[in-house]
């Protein structure tokens, strides 16, 4: 025990010293700021995409402009003549002119933009529509708006969440936190490989395992590299924390659900409970089986080729539990929180969005952990041959003989 | 004390180490001597535990050699490597405390070796602009930074300028004081010649010959006597020796000749023969030991088989 806790703590004022690891924070601290400030900027700038000037006849702008300020920021009137020019938008940071007219089949609207493709024809005809009922039949806009404004309530039959924007907020905690998880997971297992790889192309490795059991020596290291990778993401979380408690911004739900996002303040204690749980188990399984392929190669060059294939089911993993958020029971969802090395995506997302008998959830967590034990075993005898394997890369028979020894 | 009785190692169709047996005292210093690819290299990792025995056993003081004993073990491989980053002293403490070493007793012996080595200059550099010499030292530190009991060197004086050899001569000569058992492997045969009390030379994953270098000699065949001037009558007696042989002549006469030979009465017909100025019983090296021992198949000339 003591040999793990001195390669622990030397792993750990290793990689505390290391440049990558505090670029590593400063860079994650910067990507949450971003994460966080960037609904923001792109709704200042959809409100400057939205700023439209009205013109035509008075009592009809007047009309149209309540009516458009639903979609539209109306900043003012022009007053001009035939088609506007570039530099009057620009000077009043507008980006349309919508001229109104009445003719003889209702309200008609000639749209002078600076890019067409940013106003919405449609928007403007919907919005519009309320004035071609008055004229015609006679009822105020405002009681045609009203009219139409028909009320839904949404109620979920899955006793999770009580309403529509709850589950798609869930939804927005899921889609941030996987996306946390890989990376957390995907960066810290290459550096545990970086590790090893340094430790096997220096030559110190000989060295080492003469001086520390190997089982000693993965153990020691994978156990820094997780507790560095939860004080990172603590850090990031709590950045986040601050920022969305200070009200500085929401993160917007993923595209085609219906609420508008959620604030890292509303991610509940279990979730991260949750996380901590499966970025555990995710980064256990992937660092000891990155260590042992690391524990091959005798070029750094060489990681990427054979350390490929090992990334094919961490990926595989994030697409399921990406996919899992729209449809967390379907078969190949539920039956995928199961397997080792794509579970801790799946099943993370699944508990996030739905409600996950806590039967599978055990069975998932035990036959994850019973998978860490098999691939630390396995890992171990691959690392403990490998370290010591220089020259060409071994055949897998001879891997084979390693395992079995 | 140290033995290995019988050991074997294969990878796979490859019989790295078929059958090699040695006895090493406590305190004593011994030198496994061999080709490249002999299996010293291999029999060194299974005695430090890399490699588990295939066949045979090792014992340290009479017991089978497990984590506990392993970490009173020292050991230099022949591949050798470092932090790069991690500082010089930073390094040493750290491969102490892999080696069950405490504060403060740890800084103190790191301070230690960094001074008996001439490596206070660099102790807060990064192992890594460290020339290679110096890098070599940090290494033997690192391995020997716990005091060990057994220490195992895998080629310690390649890439060291004589220099540096004579300061890690001078290390090993200190370790060997304290009562710490060695053991060196070299191609240097006159440095281990200086420190090594016992030998074993194998090849082919097999003992050739072992046992302190006076058993060596022992069993050594022949002797090579040097006599001057050269002058004919001188070579007359010389010839007249059963199963002797000419050498050289090179200013002198170097003759082998059979190990039974006797000294005394052989000078003694020198002189009735010619002016003798001088006469040089020449005991072999142990380079010619080796290269007997090596390139001639087991069992013969073993000291101690």
């Amino acid at each position: 025990m003591s040999e793990i806790i001195t390669v622990y703590s030397a792993e750990v004022m290793r990689r505390l010293r290391s440049r990558t690891f505090f670029l590593g924070l400063v860079f994650g601290i910067i990507g949450v700021v971003v994460i966080i400030e960037l609904p923001q900027w792109f709704d200042s700038y959809s409100r400057q995409t939205d700023r439209i000037l009205l013109a035509g006849n008075p009592q009809l702008v007047a009309a149209a402009r309540p009516l458009l300020a639903k979609d539209f920021v109306v900043a003012g009137n022009w007053d001009g003549s035939g088609a506007p020019s570039l530099e009057m938008l620009k000077a009043r940071r507008a980006a349309a002119v919508v001229a109104i007219a009445r003719g003889a089949s209702g309200v008609r609207v000639t749209l002078y933009a600076k890019d067409p493709g940013m106003i919405s024809a449609s928007q403007l005809r919907r919005d519009l529509v309320p004035l071609n009922l008055q004229f015609d039949a006679g009822i105020r806009p405002q009681r045609i708006g009203a009219l139409l404004n028909i009320p839904v309530r949404t109620q979920s039959l899955v006793a999770k969440f009580g309403t529509a924007a709850e589950s798609d907020a869930a939804r927005a905690v899921a889609y941030i936190l996987l996306v946390l998880l890989y990376i957390l997971i995907m960066v810290n297992s290459q550096l545990i490989m970086s590790s090893v790889a340094e430790e096997k192309t220096s030559r110190i490795a000989e060295l080492l395992v003469a001086s520390v059991n190997p089982g000693a020596l993965l153990a020691g290291k994978v156990g820094a590299s997780a507790t560095l990778a939860l004080g990172q993401m603590a850090i990031w979380v709590a950045v986040a924390w601050a920022l969305s408690a200070s009200g500085q911004g929401q993160v917007a739900a993923p595209s085609g659900s219906e609420g508008s996002g959620f604030s890292f303040t509303g991610i509940s204690s279990s979730d991260v409970a949750g996380f901590v749980v499966f970025f555990l188990v995710g980064f256990l399984q992937t660092s000891t089986l990155f260590a042992a392929i690391a524990s091959l190669i005798n070029r750094t060059e060489d990681l990427g080729s054979i350390a490929g294939p090992m990334f094919v089911p961490v990926v595989a993993g994030f697409i399921i539990a990406i996919s899992a958020l729209a449809v967390p029971d379907s078969p190949a969802v539920i039956v995928t929180s199961f397997i080792p090395l794509i579970a801790p995506f799946v099943m993370f997302a699944r508990i996030v969005v739905s409600s996950v008998p806590a039967w599978q959830i055990a069975a998932s967590l035990a036959i994850n952990i019973a998978a860490i034990c098999a691939i630390a075993v396995l890992g171990g005898k691959i690392y403990r041959v490998g370290m010591l394997l220089y020259g060409r890369t071994p055949r897998l028979s001879q891997i084979w003989h390693a395992i079995n020894a | 004390m140290l033995t290995a009785s019988h050991i074997r190692k294969e990878f796979g169709s490859v019989s790295a180490v078929r059958d090699v047996s040695f006895t090493i005292p406590r305190g004593s210093t011994f030198g496994l001597l061999g080709p490249n690819g002999a299996g010293k290299t291999t029999t060194m990792r299974m005695i430090v535990g890399i490699y588990p025995v295939d066949g045979g056993s090792i014992t340290w003081n009479g017991a089978a050699i497990d984590d506990r004993s392993r970490r009173r073990f020292g050991y230099l491989p022949e591949e050798r490597g470092l932090y790069g980053k991690m500082k010089v002293r930073e390094q040493i403490v750290y491969f102490g405390r892999l080696h069950g070493l405490h504060d403060p007793e740890i800084g103190e012996r790191a301070d230690t070796w960094i001074r008996q080595l001439g490596l206070g200059g660099y102790a807060q550099r990064p192992c890594g602009e460290l020339s290679k010499g110096n890098q070599q030292k940090v290494q033997v530190a690192c391995a020997a930074v716990h005091d060990p009991e057994l220490l195992i060197l895998d080629e310690p004086f390649s890439g060291l300028d004589p220099v540096n050899a004579d300061v890690l001569l001078n290390m090993l000569n200190d370790l060997k004081k304290r009562g710490t058992t060695l053991v060196l492997s070299s191609h240097q045969m006159w440095q281990l010649e200086q420190i090594c009390d016992t030998f074993c030379i194998i090849t082919d994953g097999e003992n050739r010959a072992s046992g302190t270098l006076q058993e060596l000699r022992s069993a050594w065949p022949t002797r090579v006597v040097k006599v001057e001037p050269a002058t004919a009558a001188l070579r007359t007696v010389l010839d007249r020796i059963p199963h002797a042989r000419a050498l050289e002549t090179n200013g002198a006469l170097y003759y082998e000749v059979p190990a039974s030979t006797t000294y005394p009465a052989l000078l003694r017909e020198l002189v009735d023969a010619d002016a003798v100025t001088r006469f040089d019983a020449i005991e072999p090296s142990l380079q010619d030991i080796y290269l007997h021992a090596i390139s001639n198949p087991p069992p013969t000339g073993n000291a101690h088989e």
